[in-house]
């Protein structure tokens, strides 16, 4: 069978390994995009958030085979968006890093629902960062960076 | 690629599945949790033929492949099922997990799976040889079994498009997001002419398969709601009798209480 061919942040790559691995290690041990963290494995805290064909998944829980012709988003490409800037300013401000190993995917969450919804109310972005899990932060002061986010970076999304 | 089979077809999968020892991959949120080594995955999430949804004169169609984030946003789809998979697990999973997939895990806490049951949906399964369709509570045969052949894939769901759209649903988990089922409760009602046509109940999560005794429905079909609140002690009796629960995440007991609770505040919202 032929390689498995995708587009990681904004490059082309093709990878030569085996359809059943695991997106998440692959990331990390191939090609070395080390923002993308493992936290559970089994889908259960977005530490390993990516954005594929525009849609957030949980690289943990996606095989190679699944990826095939998708492009595919990590913090590594993010970092570089005039959006990440706006995301960035906001989450230092008002200090909703503290460990930061769920940062990526927590950035990269809001990303996701930016770009859906540019001008979402409180209620909809807990709803969309559901599934990523900070220890540190208590989550308010995440929520209110994305809302100061979504407010500065006006039209941007 | 060194092994797996990407599907573009449906023709191309089911051929792939008749001749080959494939585990189906649709949307691999479970799978992946273990993704058991030396397995071959025939990947079918991009099939078109599994991704659509539409209505026809008795059912509404839910591919196999729709991901419950599509199905949410589809005005197709049934208020009762888009309640239930709105509460699936969080944002990430809703965009991978598929119908096909919930089904096929096999398990009973499947959260659109319930709402199969208590709706009365049928599966389309298919084959490189034909299809068949089946009831939804014919395809679990028991913990984990299907009734599924080497050969085939399941193709679409079959919900009821009328008839549903009044029902009680509750998931209890253990908090808001990321919460696998600890006891899930789905009652779908319905009455003609003063007398009750329709009283499904379904238990999820509590045994290994999910719960639905259409005897003890049947004590209250054709009833009034006068007739039928005469019966709801010895209604409640019956199932209280009947479920024999097993013990999971939590006891038994605790499953018990919460299935009777629910199962009597679905009367109470209806009346009975």
């Amino acid at each position: 069978m032929a390689d498995i061919h995708f587009t990681l942040n904004g490059q082309e790559v093709a990878y030569e390994g085996s359809a059943a691995d695991r997106l998440l290690d692959v990331l990390r041990d191939t090609y070395r995009c080390t923002s993308v963290k493992c936290g559970c494995k089994e889908g259960e805290c977005g530490a390993c958030s990516v954005i594929i064909d525009g849609i957030l998944h949980n690289s943990c829980c996606v095989a190679m085979g699944a990826v095939n012709n998708c492009s595919i988003v990590t913090m590594e490409g993010y970092r570089e968006t005039d959006r990440f800037k706006v995301l960035s300013k906001a989450f230092g401000e008002l200090s909703a890093v503290q460990c930061g190993f769920c940062i990526p995917g927590m950035v990269l969450a809001a990303e996701a629902l930016l770009s859906q919804n540019p001008k979402p109310t409180e209620e909809e972005i807990r709803e969309e960062l559901s599934g990523n899990l900070c220890r540190c932060t208590g989550y308010n002061a995440i929520v209110n960076a994305v809302k100061n986010a979504a407010k500065e970076g006006d039209g941007l999304w | 690629m060194v092994d797996g089979f990407i599907a573009n077809s449906l023709a191309e999968a089911l051929e792939i599945r008749a001749t080959q020892d494939v585990v189906p991959y649709a949307g691999g949120t479970d799978l992946m949790v273990v993704n058991r080594p030396g397995l071959t995955y025939l990947f079918i999430g991009k099939v078109p033929e599994l991704k659509r949804v539409f209505v026809d004169e008795q059912y509404v169609h839910i591919g196999a492949a729709v991901t419950f984030t599509e199905a949410i946003h589809n005005p197709d789809v049934p208020t009762l099922m888009k309640e239930a998979i709105s509460r699936i697990a969080a944002p990430a999973i809703r965009n991978a997990g598929t119908f096909g997939g919930n089904l096929g895990n096999g398990s009973a806490k499947a959260d659109s799976v319930l709402i199969e049951f208590a709706t009365d949906a049928k599966l389309r399964l298919v084959s490189a040889k034909g299809e068949r369709i089946i009831d939804v509570d014919k395809f679990y045969l028991g913990r984990k079994k299907l009734d599924l052949a080497k050969d085939e894939l399941i193709a679409e769901i079959l919900l009821p498009s009328k008839g549903i759209e009044n029902y009680a649903y509750t998931k209890v988990g253990g908090r808001n997001a990321l919460a696998i089922s600890r006891v899930s409760f789905a009652g779908v009602f319905a009455s003609e002419e003063g007398k009750i046509t329709n009283i499904a109940a379904a238990f999820g999560a509590v045994a290994d398969t999910v719960l639905r005794y259409k005897d003890i429905e049947e004590m209250l079909l054709g009833k009034t709601i006068a007739e039928a609140r005469e019966l709801r002690q010895d209604y409640l009796q019956a199932y209280s009798e009947r479920m024999v629960l097993t013990r999971g995440r939590v006891s038994a007991e605790y499953r018990k209480g919460v299935c009777m609770n629910l199962l009597g505040d679905f009367l109470t919202k209806f009346g009975i």
